[in-house]
């Protein structure tokens, strides 16, 4: 996953670097819309993506690279319903 | 009154198809015309091109779009281009064309476009060539969208690409990577004509609005910005 020394139990700034990586550059994943940030001992995920399928996905992956860290979700699949109102522009 | 829809960002694969199809079904009554901000896809492959052919093919209303950075990622630009095109959607790339609109003449001129970042704290054509060529990139896709401006025919023009063209509509990124989502060369290239509008993505955590120097408004339609199937613009031709 990583180059450098991570840590895969401590959450510190290696963790979270590492984690943004992951996401964008490993696997099917290609998200580059996930906030990644450091709460105490605590990695929170948060964002949005396009099916459930895909938030599944990245805790399945973050969890195998990282066992030992504490994760917080919080990743919405982004809406689809149709707008109730435009933009008037003219 | 030009009625424009527009998404970006939609990130198209197997597991997304269908999702945002009751949404367009309706289409016809809220807009003339829709446009896609670019990352149709996750990868840029050709599979996951069919994957937005079905989903944004076959529309009632011409649907005409720029590709972004992860279209670009499995360098399968040209197969990617070629499922879109045949499945009816216009692909632009330093190119333009006109949609007539209830006897209305929208122009749309797309770039992908690239970063940069922003004026006082941008990248410079100087130093290794790694970053000079960087810098050449914008610059060249910044010419190539003000020159498709400048000369279009139309009543109307809207500038679409995928990086933006200004900062305000970055409100919500970490500063810190500005200068990866956009670059103020598109701005003065959108400036450089009167344009009317112009549509961006790329920003998932950004903010929908914001204004070029010049005074062209500019939405970033990035679907997690939206939060909903498209965005709907309503232009009047005093623009021009």
């Amino acid at each position: 996953m990583s180059k450098g020394p991570v840590d895969p139990h401590r959450v510190d700034e290696y963790v979270e670097a590492a984690v943004q990586r992951l996401l964008t550059e490993e696997g099917e994943l290609a998200e580059q819309g996930i906030t990644v940030t450091r709460r105490e001992h605590t990695l929170v995920l948060s964002g949005e993506v396009e099916s459930p399928r895909r938030r599944d996905e990245i805790l399945r992956m973050v969890r195998e690279q990282l066992p030992g860290v504490q994760l917080s979700v919080d990743i919405g699949v982004t809406r689809v319903h149709e707008p109730t109102e435009a933009e008037d522009l003219s | 009154m030009i009625r424009i829809a527009a998404v970006g960002d939609v990130h198209m694969d197997q597991d997304v198809i269908g999702r945002f199809r009751p949404a367009l079904e309706h289409l016809p009554a809220h807009a003339d015309v829709l446009l896609l901000a670019g990352d149709l896809t996750r990868h840029g492959t050709e599979s996951e091109a069919r994957c937005v052919a079905t989903e944004f093919g076959g529309l009632p209303v011409p649907v005409i779009t720029v590709l972004g950075n992860h279209d670009y990622h499995c360098d399968q630009v040209p197969e990617v281009v070629a499922v879109l095109e045949e499945a009816g959607i216009t692909v632009l790339e330093g190119s333009s064309t006109v949609v007539d609109c209830g006897g209305e003449r929208l122009g749309i001129a797309g770039v992908k476009g690239f970063g940069g970042g922003f004026a006082g704290r941008c990248a410079s054509e100087f130093g290794e060539p790694e970053m000079k060529d960087f810098v050449r990139t914008t610059n060249g896709v910044a010419d190539q969208l003000a020159d498709a401006l400048c000369t279009l025919d139309c009543d109307l023009r809207v500038a679409l690409t995928h990086y933006a063209p200004v900062p305000e509509t970055l409100a919500g990124e970490p500063l810190e990577i500005y200068p990866f989502l956009g670059s103020y060369l598109l701005g003065q290239a959108i400036d450089s004509a009167p344009t009317a509008l112009a549509i961006h993505g790329h920003a998932h955590a950004g903010a929908e609005r914001g204004r070029t120097p010049g005074g062209v408004r500019v939405r970033n339609v990035a679907h997690p910005v939206i939060k909903q199937a498209y965005s709907v613009f309503h232009l009047g031709n005093h623009h021009n």
